[in-house]
């Protein structure tokens, strides 16, 4: 079931499970992407960071198929994911898992009905077994004992947790993670740093880790894209990254205020708006 | 600003319009003939008959109780003048069949369950409860959508006709138990009067496209909302106000075809 | 059993509905289902109908004998015929009976009345009811009255 477009050059499928080629993007007259290559190795936690407002969601969001990309092809799995029809793309999202930024739990439903949600939409399995699956899940990210609560009794961190467990319940090939640490306090952000690095080694998964925070995904990524401007600034290793001679990657990875990207918003000269205001007056 | 410019706004506001009823055109089709329905469909419909249709009930029989009391005592007010005061059952009967027991309970329903509507699938979208959705493998059109939708078809009609029962029985219990008209006369009248296909069958009608109409407006509003909390406060007012002037501006033309 | 409830009210609530509008054919609309079974049609030429609606009653002496099933205009007579079923029970109508269009109060529901003749042949399945008195009306009685009114001053 390998589809290949006339023009594209699709690599070892095994190698990288996420290949996207000349991947441009707008909104409205704001370009996002901008011819951007990014390619998600199999097997491994792929970073991709860079300042807020950078699109890094909206990658997410093209791989998701949740956008379309104004030109360019996106390879999930061997299939060019702008170009399924309705039919095939749920079906290949079954082998995707995203964890958004809010949870985004199903607030009608309890924790333990989130987490069956997908295996009874997809899977006949009888009623025990559905149950085992779930408190497996469960188990894997230590909320076994919170199964019959209501969403909007949970902490923040419990709610990416359980929207973790419900994730991975239908065992998906890629995990994509939009901003996992935001707003967490210091112990669920280490309890997540944590679960994103074992799950990815122990059910195999391929993740993607969309942040900006620099010291917790350069601690778990194997590898690491920094995007801003519409355009891959930089890739590598963490260390690579820290040592990198760039100036814009060097300001983003040491948290410098000014640099290339500017401290200002673009404005007039600061003397200039002040004498204009006098003579407004 | 030249006349020039106002056109260009004027232009673009139009075709914003009719992009907009195109988007929404699309999106119906896309729900009503969609993927097939997910085995538990049945028991997201019964959720849905429950929380659009059971909960809008007691509005519903509230207002059509009052409504009907009114007309009695209006109409009676009037017809006592003419010596015709045994009319008032046919009036309140007509005028509820006709036009208020379609138009109010679509009013009311636009009110009660429209704007609920519109808030919900607005906070789920807001909240990336139909992202998430998506990206689980299920069609939020088919799972949160479709189930509104035909509960909001299958309830509204319903109600209406709840809505000129009561009405009808206010307005007997004003008329004949207060006023004084006799029970025989109110009831005989009405009977002789009001016809079951011209009458009550064009009332249903009525029900049914505004249902349809109503419910439309409202799922594809808190769909099309901006995710934010601003955009789904705009958005439910929209719905009110959209469904309510659709409603009022349908019943004028269906009047004209019916009767 | 959350669920179960749920359905539960659900079905009070379409039940509800589906009984309002049984409500409404059969109490508010008067809808009798098979009551054509047992009924004989006649009919009647009309100079003036005026108002005569199709399902009026048809009454004798003031109770309700029957209804008015069809209304049309007969192009070779230049007068409307009005078809009547009369309930089968009352068969001993005499054959020069007379029907005449009448108002219930002064603005109210215009309703054939039958008031009884002489004869010995009954009205049967078919009959025509030969002596007949047209509709009132208003627009002509005043137009008399005026005319009168003038013709004396003269």
């Amino acid at each position: 079931m390998i589809r290949k477009g006339p023009n594209s050059t699709m690599t070892d499928v095994s190698d990288y499970i996420v290949d996207l080629q000349g991947v441009t993007f707008r909104r409205g007259q704001r370009v996002i992407f901008d011819g951007v290559d990014i390619r998600i190795p199999r097997g491994k936690v792929t970073g991709i960071m860079g300042p807020s407002g950078c699109g890094k969601t909206t990658l997410l969001r093209l791989i998701g198929a949740q956008l379309r990309p104004e030109s360019g092809s996106i390879w999930v799995n061997g299939r060019n994911i702008p170009e399924l029809g309705r039919e095939q793309l749920f079906a290949a999202r079954q082998d995707m898992g995203m964890l958004f930024q809010s949870g985004a739990l199903f607030t009608d439903l309890s924790v333990f009905e989130n987490v069956a949600f997908p295996l009874r939409v997809h899977t006949e399995l009888p009623e025990d077994m559905i149950r085992d699956i779930v408190l497996l899940k469960l188990q894997a990210v230590g909320l076994r004992g919170a199964r019959d609560l209501m969403p909007d009794e949970l902490s923040g961190g419990m709610k990416r947790r359980v929207a973790l467990a419900r994730a991975i319940a239908l065992d998906p090939q890629l995990m994509m993670y939009d901003e996992p640490f935001v707003g967490q306090d210091p112990i669920s952000m280490g309890v997540l740093v944590r679960l994103i690095r074992l799950l990815n080694d122990a059910l195999g998964l391929s993740s993607i880790v969309v942040s900006h925070d620099l010291a917790e995904t350069a601690s778990i990524a194997d590898y690491l894209y920094v995007v801003g401007d519409g355009q891959v600034l930089g890739q590598g290793t963490p260390d690579e990254l820290m040592n990198s001679d760039n100036p814009r990657i060097r300001q983003f990875m040491q948290g410098e205020p000014d640099g290339p990207v500017p401290f200002h918003f673009p404005a007039r000269d600061y003397l200039q708006d002040l004498i204009q205001a006098e003579k407004d007056a | 600003m030249s006349a020039v410019d106002r056109l260009v706004l004027l232009g673009r506001a139009g075709l914003d319009t009719i992009t907009a009823l195109g988007r929404s055109g699309l999106f119906l089709v896309n729900v009503m003939f969609g993927r097939a329905s997910f085995g538990n469909g049945w028991a997201l419909l019964v959720k849905q008959l429950h929380s659009v249709g059971v909960l809008s009930l007691a509005i519903i029989v509230v207002s059509g109780l009052f409504i009907g009391m009114v007309l009695a005592l209006q109409g009676y007010n009037i017809l006592v003048g003419y010596g015709s005061e045994q009319a008032v059952g046919q009036m309140v009967a007509l005028t509820l069949l006709r036009e208020l027991g379609p138009v109010v309970t679509a009013l009311l329903f636009a009110g009660r369950a429209g704007s609920a509507l519109t808030a919900e699938i607005g906070l789920m979208k807001a909240t990336e409860q139909l992202s998430s959705m998506e990206m689980i493998g299920v069609d939020p059109l088919k799972y949160v959508i479709a189930p509104r939708l035909w509960a909001g078809f299958i309830s509204m009609p319903l109600l209406a006709m709840v809505f000129c029962v009561v009405g009808i029985w206010g307005g007997a219990m004003v008329a004949v138990d207060w006023l004084g008209v006799y029970s025989g006369s109110y009831w005989t009248n009405m009977q002789n009067s009001v016809q079951f296909v011209d009458d009550v069958l064009n009332g249903l009608i009525k029900a049914v496209v505004f249902a349809f109409v109503v419910t439309w407006i409202a799922v594809f509003q808190g769909y099309d909302c901006e995710p934010t909390s601003e955009g789904i406060s705009r958005a439910t007012t929209r719905t009110v106000v959209y469904a309510s002037l659709a409603v009022l501006g349908l019943d004028f033309i269906l009047t004209a075809l019916m009767f | 059993m959350r669920i179960r409830n749920l359905e539960l009210t659900v079905g009070v609530f379409i039940l509800a509905g589906v009984l309002a509008l049984t409500v409404l054919a059969l109490r508010v609309a008067g809808l009798t289902p098979g009551s054509t079974g047992s009924t004989y049609s006649v009919h009647a030429y009309f100079d003036n109908v005026a108002g005569l609606t199709s399902r009026a009653k048809v009454t004798m002496s003031g109770v309700t004998i029957g209804q008015v099933t069809a209304i049309e205009f007969d192009k070779n007579r230049y007068s409307a015929r009005v078809d009547m079923a009369i309930d089968s029970d009352v068969d001993t109508l005499p054959a020069d009976s007379t029907a005449s269009i009448l108002t219930a109060g002064l603005l109210g529901e215009k309703y054939v009345g039958i008031s009884v003749g002489g004869e010995e042949d009954l009205l049967v399945d078919g009959s025509e009811i030969y002596d007949t008195q047209s509709a009132l009306v208003l627009e002509e009685l005043i137009g008399r009255f005026l005319l009168n009114t003038v013709s004396k001053e003269d």
